[in-house]
């Protein structure tokens, strides 16, 4: 019976300590819910530049907590290392594969692009930038950006293709293409009865690529893309 | 000193809400440059009010190198923006 009440005693103070000590270290019961809240901010973003800034929100609040909670290496490591450099890394690999590569024809008419190979290619022909200009808009939903890559003649633009150098090619379909090789007669024959940027036409080798593409130009009135499959995929 | 610690906490709130509301890119990294900073802030806080050097010498670090990280970031976002 006795030390039934010491018991009883010792648990009353027990919750005394334990409430003291709550309200003492409230504030960092309050950092750490900081933690599972930016967390959850990260995974609802849909944007990958978006996720990219609040990664690195999560990771300032990641060295709060662990500075707060007496690891200081941890949290200059997390700083350093985890927020800093991984940030930087996923921003380069962001950049370079949130894009889409797109094959022209270097012809004189269509496009001319200046010497060093990395300024931006200039659209000359209207039809085609307003294809391009209409495309940019469509694929920057997909939060992709457009990439012009010029070739010299048809065939280097399917080689391209099929070599995987590019996601899509673009070419005009009134001109007997040779280049481009699964056109279809029937839809050739409806696309030159259609608007003005049906004269060209994309081909991709990519099946979420075609998807895509054939339900947004569908819906601005433009129905032009062409699954290629690539002989290195048939090949697979 | 616990309440001017939460009032840190609250302050740093704002900043958070701001980063997942605003759809705008600039907006979102305005936001993390001030949370950055306040959480710097907050561990130069309470390594002060729990007398830790070792601690403080780390906030301060964060405090700095948060800043360049940040700039490594805006960089990339410009040049992006910009393609």
């Amino acid at each position: 019976m006795i030390n039934l009440v010491n018991l009883v005693n010792l648990a009353n103070l027990a919750t005394v300590t334990l409430s003291g000590d709550f309200y003492a270290d409230i504030y960092i019961y309050l950092i750490t819910a900081l933690l599972p809240l930016s967390a959850c901010l990260l995974v609802v973003q849909t944007n990958p530049y978006h996720a990219l800034v609040i990664r690195a929100v999560l990771g300032a609040i990641a060295a709060l907590v662990y500075a707060v909670l007496g690891a200081a290496d941890v949290a200059l490591t997390e700083a350093l290392m985890g927020t800093m450099l991984a940030i930087t890394l996923y921003a380069v690999a962001v950049h370079s594969s949130m894009v889409l590569r797109l094959g022209v024809l270097q012809t004189a008419a269509l496009i001319e692009q200046e010497q060093p190979p990395e300024t931006p290619v200039l659209v000359k022909e209207p039809r085609l930038a307003a294809l391009i200009t209409t495309l940019r808009d469509l694929i920057r939903k997909q939060h992709l950006r457009l990439e012009l890559v010029p070739y010299p003649n048809r065939a280097a633009l399917q080689q391209g293709l099929t070599t995987q150098e590019i996601h899509a090619a673009c070419a005009p379909a009134d001109v007997e293409s040779d280049a481009i090789d699964c056109v279809d007669p029937a839809n050739h024959s409806h696309h030159n009865g259609a608007t003005s940027l049906c004269q060209y036409q994309i081909a991709t080798r990519l099946q979420s690529l075609h998807d895509i593409l054939q339900a947004e130009l569908a819906a601005v009135g433009v129905d032009t893309v062409v699954y290629a499959v690539s002989n290195l995929e048939e090949q697979r | 000193m616990s309440w001017i610690l939460i009032a840190m906490i609250l302050a740093l709130l704002i900043p958070i809400y701001e980063a997942c509301k605003d759809e705008n890119i600039w907006q979102k990294m305005l936001a993390f440059a001030s949370i950055a900073s306040k959480t710097a802030m907050i561990s130069l806080f309470v390594s002060v009010l729990r007398d830790d050097w070792m601690l403080g010498a780390v906030a301060v670090i964060i405090l700095s190198v948060g800043n360049a990280g940040l700039m490594l970031l805006a960089h990339v976002i410009k040049r992006v923006s910009q393609a």
